[in-house]
């Protein structure tokens, strides 16, 4: 598990639609989430860790940890990988 | 499943360009902004600019790029414009030349909830940077560009990259590593405007395009997760044309310094099509309704080839701007497609291999300059 505080970077803001989705606005650009997506992405603070941020959905969800943790890693490193998240921790994403 | 859910919007009003005035005090000479800047000189008040912001809200509209010209030369205007803006949950960007941009302004703007800055240079080293810009503004913009990126609000430096600076575009990089900025776009210059009227002095050659392709590329992996680099290519060297504004009229619109709508930044060099004004009616209505965002909307408007190609709903037939002005006709395929019957007109701006010496066609830059009409 990972004790990573993930932040939206500067200029990156989320904006939760009508329905159970949402978009991150980014520079240039605006990215639909589908509402499991939407879910991490709402949870991104700077203050919860990743391991917070999976249990808490896998709660919500009744997804189990595992496949809650990969997909909470798998979207953390795309939006990493696009500058849009910054990682407080010291410890690097997996 | 998580690993579809990133995805581009579509089809649907996103995206204002708000050029707040024309005056800049720079002279690029691959500036896009139309040749008769002069008649540009009445503009917009800053409450027909806020009832723009309203109706653009209201039809789902999420980004607004304040620009121009230089719409730092309207300082309370855009302030009181991003604070609007924002109250209406609009993504806010600013698109300046940074010459402007004091700590007090900043503050004012960021206490507005601006969201993003854009700042250009001309190139990374001052002699060449202020040869391009035709007046000394690099240094200053350096300083600019520290300041900002230590500000609490995300920062992307831009250059366009062209004949004279293209080579150097490691340096840009390196550039804007040392500022420490999080994105860089990089974008060849496309011939609009001013540009157009300097296309032969500024196009570069396919064999500078390909070189700064292979650096771009290599900087960019080296940097992944630290500088994202955005590399707008060059679709004159190209075997199919850009999809320009993503389609005619789908998802982006400009409203100009004197209040008239297009749908592309560069679409008043189209001189066959009649463009309403935010004066004259709703967003909303010249949106969905006015002749000239129709005019091209979608396929149904294509001649052949393209009206029977595979990639129509790619590229959409590329751009009605480069069409118009390299053939006279907007509704013709972009000479920029290799399928285009008026190909030839691509050809005659393209150089191949390397720059001749001394190219028959080049007569030095023509500045951009903002001629003062008096205002009827
Ligand atoms: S391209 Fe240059 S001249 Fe044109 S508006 Fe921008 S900074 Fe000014
Ligand atoms: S023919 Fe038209 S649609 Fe086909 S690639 Fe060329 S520009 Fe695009």
């Amino acid at each position: 598990m990972n004790s990573a505080t993930p932040a939206l970077a500067r200029g990156c803001r989320f904006r939760r639609s009508a329905n159970s989705a949402g978009t991150l606005l980014v520079p240039e650009g605006v990215v639909e989430l589908n509402s499991s997506a939407s879910a991490i992405v709402e949870l991104i603070d700077g203050k919860r860790t990743v391991e917070e941020i999976t249990l808490e959905l896998s709660e919500r969800t009744a997804l189990d940890l595992q496949s809650m943790s990969s997909d909470v890693q798998t979207l953390l490193q795309r939006l990493a990988a696009k500058c849009w998240l910054v990682v407080g921790d010291k410890a690097a994403l997996p | 499943m998580i690993v579809d859910a990133i995805k581009a919007v579509e089809c649907r009003p996103l995206s204002l360009l708000a050029e707040l005035t024309y005056r800049c005090n720079l002279q690029c000479p691959y500036c896009y902004n139309p040749l008769d800047l002069g008649s540009y000189a009445r503009e917009l008040d800053v409450e027909t600019w806020a009832r723009v912001l309203d109706e653009a809200a209201a039809m789902g509209i999420v980004h607004v790029h304040f620009s121009g010209g230089e719409p730092t030369l309207r300082p309370r205007e855009l302030c009181a414009l991003v604070s609007h803006a924002r109250s209406k949950e609009l993504y806010t960007n600013l698109i300046t030349q940074g010459t402007f941009l004091t700590d007090a302004l900043l503050d004012e703007l960021l206490s507005a909830g601006l969201d993003h800055v854009q700042i250009s240079v001309q190139a990374a080293h001052a002699a060449l940077a202020d040869y391009i810009a035709g007046t000394r503004v690099h240094e200053k913009k350096a300083e600019v560009l520290r300041r900002v990126a230590s500000r609490d609000v995300a920062l992307t430096l831009n250059c366009v990259l062209h004949r004279h600076n293209i080579d150097e575009v490691a340096d840009i990089i390196a550039f804007a590593e040392t500022i420490g900025v999080k994105r860089l776009e990089l974008a060849n210059t496309q011939f609009y405007g001013w540009a157009f009227k300097n296309r032969f002095a500024i196009v570069p050659s396919r064999a500078q395009v390909e070189r700064a392709r292979t650096t771009i590329d290599l900087a960019r992996e080296r940097l992944r997760g630290r500088m994202e680099i955005t590399h707008v290519l060059a679709d004159y060297y190209e075997l199919f044309p850009k999809p320009c504004m993503n389609g005619w009229a789908r998802q982006f619109l400009t409203v100009a310094p004197d209040g008239r709508v297009f749908p592309c930044p560069a679409a008043a060099a189209i001189t066959s099509l009649h463009f309403d004004a935010v004066t004259d009616a709703s967003l909303e209505w010249i949106w969905s309704h006015s002749e000239a965002f129709n005019a091209y909307r979608g396929t149904s408007w294509m001649p052949e080839p393209c009206r029977s190609c595979a990639r129509r709903e790619v590229d959409w037939g590329g751009c009605r701007c480069q069409a118009f002005l390299l053939t006279g006709d907007a509704a013709v395929t972009d000479p920029a497609c290799s399928l285009s019957p008026r190909r030839d007109a691509i050809e005659a701006l393209r150089v191949e291999d390397e720059h001749p010496a001394v190219d028959p066609r080049e007569n030095g830059f023509v500045p951009r300059r903002f001629q003062r009409q008096p205002v009827p």
